[in-house]
């Protein structure tokens, strides 16, 4: 790395150069749009922001940051909850959000390549017709990229069938922090070779920058049955969801709402859903037969589980309003509490009852109120800590909440995070999942994509190895430097 | 010389021709790590081979070190299993087969079938990536796997991901040790996320299909949003296939599957498909695992799904013709195959490997000898060229292995 970093007119000099002035923002107004993402408590104003527009651009980017040994922070949408794209002092922000083509729709192969700013949203749209979808589903997937969704391995609800966005990646374009450009994985399975591309997907943008993404899409499933069931309280919800698991089903969904968050979802969108302790939300689909014979089944379960009522939407309209109360349930929350922080934890699903009745304890302990609205089928809790910024010291206690809550998850077998990512906001809880020698191994991992550090530096690691120089022995070979092999 | 599990090597326990001096034989996986932490410190550092059930053993090239072997097969614990929470932690010796058994006693499985579940062994199918007919439905290794914890070639162990399905916490140290064959750590233990055993199940057999018909078959089948668990396709000396179909789930979903499929299957004049008997269709996946087994060359062939029968006929072609008792599988739904058989002439097999590797690279794909007789891994790699991103690939084996000490030369490009 350059010792002497370029002054912030020169490197806004050569970043002007590269993607043109027009696309690069130094301006104090305009940064101020980039000092958070939908983490919005933590604020960093950024030195510049550029916005390239090809693969091209971002190598040329990356190596006139390396040089001049600023930091840079890829961004997609901003619609991340942990704070993954929250700036660095003075570093560059890269927004991929001019790069939004859909490259490439193969369906025969069950393929679509995009640039990394198209909306997740957009890839089902595209291919809708044709019967196919992208599977990933995050709340925010009418707003929020690829790009950030490779980043965050994001999830959604239906992701207890169907998985996670790294399911459905098959290759990555990638440049990395020297501004070199390499492909992972690709258009047919099982390139020989490391799965790097399973360790990009998720790594929250520490190893390279994506500047091209192969999907892989599925045909839509022939059936689709949804319903809505009340519960007394969570107990009996909790235990619905552990029957219908157990019966061998694999919902493509299952959606927990407790009091609170029914209250919101209600008073936001106008869903007409009763007063209860509890709601699930649940999707079987597949084949015909098969989707009704687990749907009526499931619908069994969670009456001998003590459901109250169970509605089956008559339409597709009314299917989408049912979703649609769910999806919105964190904003909704706004309209219940002057102000919350969203928390994501995962516990084995088994303890659903048992932990958010510890979690009402601890809320009432400290005189605060949880909402609670999650993938249940997961175990992917994400409670909402309801607060009031004006009464002194409850902002404090409901940040010291969400943290202790995460430590439940651990301590039941689970994750600090499901589906936000660890970012700036959880760096701090890692060594409460892994040991030093656990931080220690992934940091090696990053060692080997980005020894300078450079790329999302603060995120994901709470105290940061140093690289140092290349480790071990390292011999030209004749065979090696005509790039050819590595052998001794 | 270790105080614990150590043993001097035999002619048995030789990697590809290369015989080690001392096998490690631990028992718990704190020996383990023992035993590779002593391994660093023994003249100078010794270079190392894990083995499990050496089913894949094959796979690679020999290793151009060979100071040592690690056996995972007393590491044969299941550590823990949530019935409820549809997980399993295993250690790295436990077979596919005793896994499976206590499963079974809850009514679920790992949905990961391999051939020789009664050998291959949970660090082995992690290391060798290995898969069987279920990929289909259920994916590979990577979809499975959601915890891992290994013990690193200077003996610490690091754990990654955890004990729920959905976790993002951290860089996936799983996803990294899948197919990395043991260079770069030992997997220690595994943990998988299960599946309920299907109540019901059908296999289908629609006999000497064309090439072409087994890409339209598979294309119906998606477009009539049928769901199959398993579709392989076996080939046949004349160029032609058996594609066989297996749907599971619900005794009616099964049934409706089975009854919609073989209405497409049938569509076309002078074509069958019929329902095999319990019987019947276990002596079909006992005929796959057999083709997967057989013969002292194996090659996997990777290449995209559609045409894949098509591709995979014509790639083939000249390597199957220099072979005696030639077979092939394909996965046509994964554009995945083996071709195996048994090398008369090594010349005229290595040049139809590297003919075959011309026509696959053309459209991304691959060949890997998983098995090859020394005669013919003197003439080719068996991982063929090396991926544009084996700069990286060398970045991160040097990074967790800086004096090359684990499984040295047996991975693509020479790691």
């Amino acid at each position: 790395m350059s010792a002497v970093p370029a002054s912030a007119e020169d490197l806004a000099g050569r970043l002007a150069g590269i993607v043109g002035a027009r696309h690069v923002i130094a301006d104090a107004a305009e940064l101020s749009t980039y000092e958070c993402d939908g983490l919005t408590g933590v604020r960093v104003r950024p030195g510049l922001v550029v916005l390239p527009a090809s693969t091209e651009e971002v190598a040329e980017v990356m190596r006139a940051a390396a040089a001049a040994g600023v930091p840079i922070v890829a961004r997609g949408a901003g619609t991340g909850l942990s704070g993954g794209a929250l700036p660095v002092a003075g570093g560059i922000v890269l927004s991929l959000s001019r790069m939004r083509r859909i490259l490439e729709v193969d369906l025969e192969n069950g393929l679509v390549r995009v640039e990394p700013g198209v909306i997740n949203l957009d890839v089902s749209r595209a291919i809708a017709e044709q019967g196919y979808y992208y599977a990933p589903d995050p709340s925010s997937q009418s707003i929020c990229t690829i790009g950030g969704n490779v980043a965050e391995n994001s999830g959604g609800a239906h992701c207890l069938k169907y998985g996670f966005t790294v399911n459905h990646v098959r290759g990555a374009r990638v440049v990395l922090s020297d501004g070199s450009v390499v492909d992972l994985g690709g258009p047919v399975l099982d390139a020989p070779g490391y799965d790097l591309l399973g360790v990009l997907v998720g790594s929250e943008g520490l190893l390279g920058i994506v500047t091209e993404v192969v999907l892989r899409v599925l045909r839509k499933p022939a059936a689709t049955r949804t319903f809505f069931a009340t519960f007394p309280s969570t107990d009996e919800a909790g235990e619905a969801v552990s029957a219908i698991i157990a019966s061998g089903i694999v919902p493509a969904a299952i959606e927990m709402m407790d009091r609170l968050a029914i209250l919101a979802a209600k008073a936001a969108t106008g869903v007409d859903w009763p007063d209860v302790g509890a709601a699930l939300l649940m999707d079987v689909d597949g084949p015909l037969a098969e989707v009704e014979h687990t749907s009526e089944n499931a619908i069994d379960l969670a009456r001998r589980a003590g459901a109250l009522e169970i509605r089956r939407p008559r339409d597709e309209d009314e299917r989408a309003l049912m979703w649609k109360g769910r999806k919105s349930a964190f904003a909704a929350v706004g309209r219940i509490s002057p102000n919350y922080f969203v928390q994501d934890g995962v516990i084995p699903r088994s303890e659903i009852a048992r932990v958010l009745r510890e979690i009402e304890t601890m809320a009432a302990r400290v005189g605060l109120r949880v909402a609670n609205v999650f993938h249940a089928g997961d175990g992917n809790l994400h409670p909402l800590v309801l607060y009031d910024r004006k009464v002194p010291g409850q902002e404090l206690a409901a940040e010291e909440l969400g943290g202790e809550i995460l430590r439940l998850c651990v301590r039941y077998g689970g994750s600090i995070t499901g589906e936000h990512g660890v970012g700036a906001d959880k760096a701090a809880y890692m060594p409460d999942m892994f040991s030093g020698d656990d931080l220690d191994t992934m940091g090696l991992v990053r060692c080997a994509f980005d020894p300078s550090g450079l790329l999302n530096p603060g995120k994901v690691f709470p105290t940061p190895r140093l690289c140092g120089d290349r480790p071990g022995p390292f011999r030209p070979h004749a065979a090696e430097a005509a790039g050819r092999a590595w052998r001794e | 010389m270790s105080l614990w599990a150590a043993r001097a090597a035999a002619e048995s326990d030789a990697v590809l021709g290369a015989r080690p001096a001392v096998v490690y034989e631990p028992s718990t996986v704190e020996e383990a790590s023992l035993a590779v932490a002593e391994s660093a410190r023994e003249g100078g550092g010794q270079s190392l081979v894990f083995v499990g059930g050496a089913t894949e053993l094959e796979l690679g090239a020999p290793p151009s070190r060979l100071d040592a072997i690690l056996r995972t097969g007393r590491l044969d614990r299941v550590l823990e299993h949530a019935p409820s929470d549809q997980i399993v932690v295993a250690e790295a010796g436990v077979t596919l087969a005793a896994l499976a058994a206590v499963l079974a006693a809850h009514g679920q499985r790992l949905a990961l079938d391999p051939p020789s579940p009664e050998r291959a062994t949970v660090g082995g199918v992690v290391a060798s990536n290995a898969f069987g007919p279920l990929r289909a439905r259920y994916g590979s290794v990577r979809d499975l796997i959601i915890g891992i914890s290994i013990i690193r070639a200077d003996g610490r162990m690091a754990h990654g991901g955890g004990k729920v399905v959905k976790n993002v916490a951290g860089f996936d140290l799983p996803k990294l040790m899948v197919g990395s064959l043991g260079t770069l750590g030992l997997i220690a233990t595994a943990t998988f996320r299960l599946h309920p055993l299907p109540e019901d199940g059908v296999t289908l057999l629609s006999a000497r299909r064309g090439a072409a018909e087994i890409g339209r078959l598979v294309a119906r089948m998606r477009e009539s949003q049928l769901e199959p668990a398993a579709v392989i396709a076996f080939g046949l000396p004349d160029g032609r296939f058996d594609l066989a179909v297996r749907f599971e789930g619900f005794g009616r979903g099964v049934l409706e599957q089975r009854d919609r499929f073989t209405a497409l299957a049938s569509a076309e004049e002078g074509v069958s498909c019929e329902a095999l008997d319990a019987a019947a269709a276990r002596d079909l996946w006992a005929r796959h695992d057999g083709a997967r087994r057989a013969g002292s060359l194996r090659a996997k062939v990777a290449m995209r799904p559609a045409r894949s029968a098509e591709t995979s006929a014509a790639a083939l072609a000249p390597l199957l013709a220099s072979l005696e008792n030639p077979a092939g599988v394909l996965y046509p739904t994964l554009g995945l195959g083996f071709a195996s058989g048994d090398v008369r002439d090594p010349d005229a097999a290595a040049a139809a490997v590297g003919a075959a590797r011309s026509r696959l690279a053309a459209e991304g794909g691959s060949l890997v000898l998983h098995a090859a007789p020394e005669t013919l891994r003197s003439r080719v790699d068996v991982w063929g060229e090396p991926p544009p991103a084996i700069g990286l690939l060398r970045s991160v084996k040097s990074r967790l292995d800086p004096a090359r000490r684990l499984a040295p030369g047996r991975f693509v490009g020479g790691i």
